[in-house]
């Protein structure tokens, strides 16, 4: 190996070429000469490996974690503090927030308030957990007290003993008839029941005397019954022979002045 | 002691029926069905077994007395029932605090938890009791007001118009009282240490 043209350095000047030597920017004769240095020199060496580690070290290290909500919070509560929720308002929407119903304006509000105020900010958590805490306790039901079932009993039908106190049969029907209804179960038939009524009762009092349907039925067949008889006489040619009392109109029914004559 | 069991419409109609006809055996069954729940209800207003028990009993009278009115129509036997019962505790909460002289007993009473055991050991049980009169210690140190719309919401389930219905207010009053109620049992529990944060 030719060694004439190989270049030394010293510890000093392997130091101000220490960077360069690690970003390999050093040209082929000084990086040459950096690296002989290092296993020559094993303080050089030593040094080389802690700035190595640094370096690692320093790469490892978590970028700061800012809570970007309470950052933008911070600033809009600088900007525009007329937006801001005082606390006795964060507390009369506390419910609301929880249960999903704050609309949107008011929401961000809320949150902003919750993520910046040091008095207000466990509070919903304290509420939540209150909940929790009232669930686990209303699951927990308190044991009837020894005799209350008999005290109610011997208090409302005066016995404890129940099932030997029965129903008589008289009572059973009057329920059992209390129980039978015809209930109009669609409200919007029943302007349909008047008019049928009403029309009942119309046609009842001017078609029949009685009021009666079967009147009506039996005045029908006798007016049937002398038109045709006035009709086949003159169709076949017979004299009318009315008798004048027969012309009268039947009871109950309506004959015109012309008819009359 | 058994739980609630849930009546089927029809089932409650019936019940009601013998009962009017004077049937024990069915009256005794509403009895068995109703009671625990009614008294349960009872003590988280009144905070004292003997109370409780008490109000249980002229629940229960009102309730008999007035079978003749109830009507399938306007609901199941256990909403109905359930109505009247709530009405009638709550009538009587707000007439004891309007009359602090026939307030119960300040103290939650020791011998009143005898909680159903769900599994676990002695330690967890007697854990358990403790909290619950905690708990029930904590909801009494509310307001009248806000200890009404907390019982009924959060440990009653009811909805907010059922709230309206039973308290007859409007339903803003309702809202506002849960969410206050909340807040300040929240508080209370932090205090008490009951929360841990």
């Amino acid at each position: 190996m030719n060694y004439e043209n190989e270049k030394i350095i010293n510890c000093s000047e392997f130091e101000n070429s220490l960077t360069d030597y690690l970003d390999k920017s050093l040209d082929s004769k000084n990086n040459k000469a950096c690296a002989a240095h290092v296993l020559r020199c094993p303080i050089c060496h030593d040094l080389l490996n802690s700035v190595k580690h640094s370096i690692v070290a320093c790469g490892e290290i978590p970028a700061p974690k800012v809570s970007l909500s309470r950052l933008e919070a911070k600033i809009l509560a600088r900007t525009m503090p007329e937006f801001e929720m005082r606390c006795e308002e964060f507390e009369e929407n506390l419910t609301n927030y929880l249960d999903g119903f704050l609309p949107a304006t008011v929401f961000h509000r809320w949150e902003r308030h919750a993520a910046l105020c040091n008095s207000c900010e466990n509070l919903p958590g304290e509420v939540v957990r209150s909940l929790a805490t009232l669930v686990s306790f209303k699951s927990d039901e308190i044991a009837l007290p020894e005799g209350l079932h008999n005290k109610i009993l011997q208090q409302t039908i005066g016995t404890i003993e129940a099932k030997t106190k029965k129903a008589s049969i008289f009572s059973q029907i009057d329920e059992w008839i209390r129980g039978l209804s015809i209930p109009i179960t669609v409200p919007q038939l029943a302007p349909i029941a008047i008019m049928l009524a009403f029309a009942f009762f119309v046609i009842t009092q001017t078609a029949s005397a009685d009021g009666s349907v079967s009147g009506v039925y039996q005045q029908s067949f006798e007016l049937a019954q002398q038109t045709y008889k006035e009709s086949s006489k003159i169709v076949l040619g017979d004299k009318l022979l009315i008798n004048p009392a027969s012309r009268e109109p039947v009871q109950g029914t309506y004959v015109s002045e012309e008819n009359k004559k | 002691m058994e739980a609630s069991r849930v009546l089927a419409t029809n089932e409650g109609v019936d019940l009601v029926r013998r009962c009017r006809a004077g049937d024990g055996a069915a009256w005794e069954e509403i009895v068995s069905t109703f009671s625990r729940r009614i008294f349960n209800l009872a003590y988280r207003f009144t905070s004292s077994t003997e109370s409780a028990e008490d109000l249980t009993q002229e629940v229960f009278i009102r309730i008999y007395k007035t079978l003749e009115q109830y009507d399938s129509k306007h609901g199941d036997l256990a909403n109905w029932l359930m109505r009247l019962a709530r009405n009638l505790i709550i009538d009587d909460y707000r007439h004891r605090q309007r009359n602090p002289q026939n307030t119960y007993a300040e103290d939650v009473d020791d011998h009143t938890f005898h909680l159903r055991a769900v599994g676990g050991n002695a330690q967890n049980e007697i854990e358990r009791r403790e909290l619950a009169k905690q708990v029930q210690e904590a909801i009494d140190k509310l307001p009248t007001d806000l200890k009404t719309c907390v019982i009924l919401r959060d440990i009653e389930e009811m909805s907010y118009q059922e709230i309206v219905d039973a308290l007859n207010i409007p339903e803003g009053t309702v809202k506002s009282r849960i969410n206050r109620g909340r807040i300040e049992l929240a508080k209370i529990l932090r205090r008490m240490r009951i929360l841990s944060l």
